[in-house]
């Protein structure tokens, strides 16, 4: 620790700090563009100038580290006559268009030369002209006339993000930051430049001329789309949500966002988004409409008892709200047929599930079929925050398709889909031979050959497992026996090893916390039993089962048997011909409520606007429902999520430790194999904003698996058959790909028309350019 | 008695003193009274001499209003058609005649010289609704009869 004075206040900060965190410490505030604690020093905009004792100039705060007795004065003549002439210089080409810039009011250039700088400038000679709201992509704007060249923008992309796509061009002050090739940037990541941009230099395209700090109000929220559950603050004027802004947490999060979250928060002003009840087909009113679905309630618990009645939620609904209808189900119906629309198999006990603290400690990472960069991108900022701290990061993907990216290198394993567990047991079984649990798991498989990896390769992956210092394993959820080779693999390494499920629905953790069974096997039952004709009422809350559900047909005879289909969510559902009733709900930022993100870690979402015509929340329709029935629900005590020792993550839970062997895969037969796997793109609510950048060819299949078939160009549709189904997936052809899989995103094409397993596929056709 | 009479005269005096003296009151409508070059009314937006509305819906006449009776949504101006100096433009501009207290604060806080305050002060109507300007009024100021 070193001790120093700064403005005659002693503080004592550890080795290596930067003056300007040893400042900030204590409370001082010293003018900075360039500098960012992700990213680093750089000493590039020259603003954040101070006196330190025994130097013969003025040092930058942010490039000087602190060194045993420094005395360092942020204030004073010599300080301010510095400060003055960088402003006056950084203002010589700026445009000074404040009435007409975004920024206006929450800029960093306003603030320091208000306080700071010259009252004005000394040069008549005309300001160089540059472009003005170019794009940088459809949803981030450069104003290159604007810029004060801090580089955050750029050394984010290049350095953070690892995806070299802004730079700076040109010379002297004919510097500009500009895209690679002059082509949009297409990261997942481009809109934190926003944020970053202590200026206003680059600007939110949707945000664009709609907004000023004084006229907006802000509320903290969290991100609704995957289960990150990203810290964010929404922007609303005049009851509309209009912005999405990062909001960092000291010493825990960055404030990142990925472009999905920060732009795709328009799902509320969807044109079809449900403003009144529909009840068979026709149009009514929010007291009609209750009063029906609670006539069609009493009638089916009259006669068949609650059991008669089935509850499944899903989509973004808060934990409260998951609480609410438990207790409904529980109390006023009497059923325990709850489910979570669940799109995968596996569940993972809360005693495995590790945080992001885990990633930030983390020497060995394996991705377990999921592609941190598609289905959680800033999980992967996450992971590459990590690798620049601890560039010996391994990095190892374990799934049908390579896993790993430029962006975050390392060996990638590649199984036949639906092997990945097996892999895992074999890796340990090379590893830990002599442990019993491992014996069990391994135990029917001893004539088992996994195919195209070599008992070399496993060995090495159980070296991996062992020697890891601390492990985290991002898992996919797509094969159940997998938390059970966890369980088993956490056990036997003695040292930390955390899961993080990339699974949805977003807020899945909360329903379980608020009384909902997360398991998939639940939800299989209650469809199971509604097509069987034990359940009479189906109660839906925001799922849209016919989507996300991977066996369709199940769900189709389930809502072709079922009595009443009762389904609320904020958008109509496919297949909304079987619904009985569809009654509006409220969504995100429109409710105040707590989401469980993946870290287990309870979050609040603040509500910011007001739901739209007769969309209500959860709780004022069981709160009807339980009058209209006679039991009225009592409210008195409120349930508080958060009441428990363990803070904002949910309490720890023993991980069962029943162990079974793992069966032999079935035998592959056909030549190709559809996976399917989660999205960000299509997760969560659409976007009417993110129309522009949704990947229009997401499927991904080896080039030469289609070539025979005539697709010369990159991308086209293919027909994928199964049995007498057959759907159209429009595919990118990726070398990457191995030969004979075809991933789809679940969820787009009517992917679950099919089942995962082996399909032809025919007829290409060719990309059609419009 | 005579105390009486002296009083009453005196009192008639300035009666009629004040008889024979020019009027203050002014018969309006039919007369109305100069005002002060700088006297602060109903507002007006200006446009430039190529037709363009100066204001570009920036919001700080509304972020000064001490009495909150500014709104300003701006907007992008659709392309290839300015609808003010530059490409941001106010979509609605309305000032709440009720509760403007015509501080002249706005005329003083725009950038652009956009808001103005005319000398019409004829601000009457039946209606509280007639009472909120907006933007295609403040276009087009009254001018006085």
């Amino acid at each position: 620790m070193i001790r120093l004075t700064i403005d005659g206040q002693e503080v004592t900060v550890p080795q290596g700090t930067m003056i300007v965190d040893a400042a900030a410490k204590l409370g001082v505030d010293v003018p900075i563009y360039c500098y960012h604690q992700a990213l680093g020093p750089l000493g590039a905009c020259r603003m954040c100038l101070v006196e330190v004792e025994k130097m013969p100039k003025l040092a930058t705060a942010c490039t000087t580290a602190v060194s045993e007795g420094m005395v360092v004065r942020t204030s004073g003549p010599a300080v301010d006559k510095g400060r003055r002439g960088v402003l006056e210089f950084l203002l010589i080409n700026h445009p000074l268009d404040c009435p007409v810039c975004d920024k206006g009011g929450e800029c960093f250039l306003q603030d320091y030369t208000f306080e700071y700088g010259p009252g004005g400038g000394r040069f008549q000679e005309p300001k160089i002209e540059k472009v003005k709201d170019g794009p940088i992509n459809p949803f981030v704007l450069i104003d290159q006339e604007r810029c004060v060249l801090c580089q955050r923008c750029v050394r984010f992309m290049r350095e953070y993000v690892g995806e070299e796509q802004l730079l700076l061009e040109g010379r002297g002050v004919e510097t500009v930051v500009t895209t690679v090739e002059h082509e949009p940037a297409t990261s997942q990541f481009t809109g934190n430049v926003i944020d970053l941009c202590p200026v206003g230099a680059l600007l939110s395209a949707p945000y664009h001329h709609k907004g000023r700090p004084w006229n907006i109000e802000r509320e903290e929220s969290v991100c609704p789309h995957c289960p990150v559950g990203c810290t964010s603050k929404i922007t609303a004027r005049e009851g509309h949500v209009i912005r999405m802004e990062g909001r960092p947490i000291p010493d825990r999060e960055w404030g990142w966002l990925c472009d999905r979250g920060r732009f795709g928060y328009d799902f509320g002003y969807h044109p079809d988004r449900l403003a009144t009840s529909i009840v068979k087909g026709k149009e009514n009113t929010a007291a009609q409409a209750t009063r029906q679905v609670a006539e069609w309630l009493k009638t089916v618990v009259d006669q068949e008892g609650g059991r008669g009645v089935g509850f499944i939620i899903g989509g973004g609904h808060t934990t409260e709200e998951a609480y609410q209808l438990r207790r409904f189900a529980a109390e006023v119906i009497g059923t325990d047929q709850l489910a979570i629309s669940r799109t995968e198999a596996g569940y993972l006990p809360r005693g495995l599930n590790g945080t992001f603290d885990d990633v930030k400690q983390a020497d060995t990472v394996v991705l377990l079929g999921s592609d941190p960069y598609d289905t959680v991108p800033v999980v992967h900022l996450k992971l590459r925050d990590r690798l620049l701290h601890y560039p010996a990061l391994r990095v190892i993907g374990l799934g049908p398709l390579p896993l790993t990216r430029d962006t975050l290198p390392g060996l990638d394993v590649l199984v036949p889909p639906g092997q990945e567990s097996l892999a895992l047991a074999l890796a340990m079984a090379a590893q830990w031979p002599q442990n019993s649990d491992v014996q069990t798991l391994v135990g029917s498989l001893k004539e088992f050959e996994l195919q195209g990896v070599t008992a070399q390769t496993l060995v090495q992956l159980g070296q991996y497992l062992q020697g890891a210092e601390h492990l985290v394993l991002l898992w996919d959820g797509k094969e159940p026996e997998m938390a059970m080779v966890l369980g088993v693999l956490a056990r036997l390494r003695e040292k930390p090893t955390a899961v993080l499920p990339t699974f949805g629905p977003a807020n899945w953790r909360g329903y379980e916390h608020a009384g909902f069974s997360p398991r998939f096997e639940d939800l299989t039952a209650v469809l199971e039993k509604a097509r069987d004709g034990e359940i009479k009422i189906l109660m839906v809350f925001g799922a849209d089962l016919l989507r996300e559900y991977p066996n369709r047909q199940l769900v189709e005879s389930a809502f072709n048997q079922v009595e009443y289909l009762v389904v609320e969510g904020i958008l109509p559902p496919q297949g909304a011909q079987h619904v009985d009733a569809l009654l509006p709900g409220a969504a995100w930022a429109e409710v105040y409520g707590t989401y469980i993100n993946m870290e287990a870690r309870l979050q609040v979402a603040m509500a910011g606007v007001q739901p739209p015509g007769q969309a209500r929340p959860i709780k004022t329709y069981v709160n009807t429902w339980a009058r209209m029935l006679m039991k009225p629900l009592n409210w008195d005590e409120e349930w508080d999520p958060f009441d428990d020792d363990s803070g904002d993550l949910l309490p720890f839970e023993p991980v069962p430790d029943h162990v079974v062997a793992l069966a032999m895969p079935p035998e592959a037969v056909g030549p190709m194999t559809l996976v399917t796997g989660a999205f960000i793109w299509e997760s969560g609510q659409p976007s009417e904003i993110l129309v522009p950048r949704v990947p229009q060819f997401p499927g991904r299949i080896n080039p030469a698996e289609v070539k025979d078939m005539g697709l010369s160009t990159k991308r086209g549709h293919i027909m994928v058959s199964q049995g007498s189904e057959s759907i159209v997936v429009a595919v990118t052809a990726d070398p990457q790909v191995p030969k004979g899989i075809l991933w789809v995103p679940q969820g787009l094409f009517g992917t679950n028309h099919l089942i995962e397993g082996t399909v032809t596929i025919s007829g290409v056709t060719e990309e059609v350019t419009v | 008695m005579l105390d009486g009479v002296k009083a009453m005269t005196k009192g008639l005096g300035v009666t009629f003193k004040a008889l024979f003296e020019p009027r203050d009151t002014i018969s309006y409508p039919e007369k109305r009274r100069e005002y002060a070059p700088r006297f602060r009314g109903k507002h007006m937006l200006a446009k430039d001499v190529d037709g363009h509305e100066l204001c570009v819906g920036c919001g700080l006449c509304e972020a000064v209003c001490p009495a909150h009776a500014i709104r300003v949504v701006a907007a992008s101006a659709p392309e290839g058609q300015p609808i003010s100096w530059t490409n941001r433009y106010a979509v609605d501009y309305e000032v709440d005649l009720i509760r403007c207290i015509f501080c002249g604060m706005c005329e003083e806080a725009c950038p652009t010289n956009a808001v103005r305050l005319t000398p019409f002060n004829e601000l009457a109507a039946a209606d509280r609704l007639e009472m909120i300007a907006d933007k295609e009024e403040l276009l087009h100021p009254p001018v006085r009869k």
